[in-house]
């Protein structure tokens, strides 16, 4: 029960802390609004402060729209296992992502399925 | 986690538990990713078992060594569903942080109010200033001299030279600057550093946390037993708090884990998509 106790502690402690390493993710983002979106990778920029890569995505009437997906610091991935090399242009893949909230057709990545059914983590839980 | 201890017994289970608790003091102060791990959908991997404790590691003068790569939480140490952690931390024993609220006097409490994310000074890649830096969740590496410490920031590729000075003597020709200017000096086994110097332009930690060039930061490192180190900060400013700003964390060596470039500045187009968002209303 004492750990029980201790570990309800500690996330209140979590829920406190109010900080971010770069930028604030609710201004951004709509963390109810996690959206699928399976697409093929066009570009890919491993940048800081954060990874971008855009896919290709085609609605049911066969036109194609395409997305910019926002992801954590490439260290950030790296140390996670998500290189640069994962992502190839021309490859499909399905993402979770947090649609932005500017309407554009961006979204936070939240995780990267690959062709053979690997899952990266691309970035947080929304919040 | 789930599929990890699927079918496990319970005792397993409860070891794992016992993991989880030791490790919130550290990913208490992950500024990313603490809800994933709060949901339980996180879980450390790697090292666990019980706390080893050995004598701090000692430069030739007996001083506490500080030397080495340390880092306070984020999602390569805490792990992630899908992405368990590549650098585990063993386990460390509880170590508790005093912590005291921001206190703003009536005239700086009228002047942030209003401010939001987008007044953040780090969404430009500008500098986060002392103590925000510190639980960045980024490592950073600290490089121990008998006559200076270092430390080198991964996070927007900042460093802090700390001259060690007995009396706390801070060069009389300061200009204000964003990570302000410190000096250190040993306290028994206790690193301690304080810091003047700054501008009044960065967040001391949390959205609008103003101050004025007056702040003054004192810093205590302190190695434990179990391979963590323990960071306290106290930060005045006479002129915006009305009583002293205490913050802290656990630190912790990630395994296999160094301060790598973090060039922030490379390609931010986030202050332009939440200024759009700011204008639509939501």
């Amino acid at each position: 029960m004492k750990h029980f106790l201790v570990l309800t502690l500690g996330l209140i402690l979590l829920a406190a802390v109010p900080a971010v390493a770069h930028h604030s993710f609710a201004a951004e983002y709509d963390s109810n609004n996690l959206i699928t979106l399976t697409g093929v990778i066009s570009k890919v920029e491993w940048t800081n402060p954060h990874i971008y890569f855009y896919i290709d995505v085609k609605d049911e009437s066969g036109k194609v729209a395409t997305w910019s997906i926002e992801g954590y610091p490439p260290n950030t991935l790296k140390r996670t296992g998500f290189v640069k090399s994962d992502l190839k242009i021309g490859d499909t893949v399905t993402v979770t992502a947090y649609k932005a909230k500017d309407a554009s057709n961006s979204g936070a990545g939240r995780e990267v399925t690959f062709a053979d059914g690997t899952k990266k983590f691309a970035g947080p839980e929304g919040r | 986690m789930k599929t990890r201890f699927a079918g496990v017994v319970a005792s397993a289970l409860a070891l794992a538990l016992a993991v989880a608790v030791i490790s919130v003091p550290s990913s208490a102060q992950d500024e990313n990713n603490g809800k994933g791990k709060a949901k339980g959908k996180g879980g450390q991997k790697g090292p666990s078992g019980p706390v080893v404790h050995k004598p701090v590691p000692r430069t030739p003068d007996g001083k506490p060594d500080l030397t080495g790569t340390w880092q306070s939480g984020g999602v390569s140490l805490t792990g992630e569903a899908g992405a368990p952690p590549l650098h585990p931390l063993p386990p460390i024993d509880n170590h508790p942080i005093t912590r005291q609220a921001l206190a703003y006097k009536p005239e700086f409490e009228a002047k942030r109010k209003g401010l939001t994310t987008l007044d953040d000074p780090t969404l430009y890649c500008l500098l986060p200033g002392v103590p925000r830096i510190q639980t960045n969740p980024m490592p950073l590496e600290i490089l121990e001299t008998p006559k200076e410490v270092a430390i080198l920031y991964e996070a927007f590729r900042a460093w802090r030279r700390i001259p060690i000075n007995d009396k706390l003597e801070h060069p009389d020709d300061l200009v204000p600057t964003w990570m302000g200017d410190s000096v250190g000096r040993w306290e028994g086994d206790t690193f301690v550093v304080d810091t003047i110097g700054f501008n009044d332009k960065t967040w001391i930690g949390g959205v609008g946390s103003i101050h004025s060039e007056q702040m003054h930061v004192v810093e205590r490192y302190t190695l434990n037993d179990d391979g963590s180190m323990t960071w306290e900060a106290t930060v005045e400013d006479p002129v915006a708090l009305t009583k002293p700003y205490k913050t802290g964390a656990v630190f912790r060596t990630p395994i296999d884990v160094r301060v790598e470039e973090y060039e922030c500045i490379e390609n931010n187009p986030d202050p332009g998509h939440m200024k759009k968002a700011a204008e639509m209303g939501k």
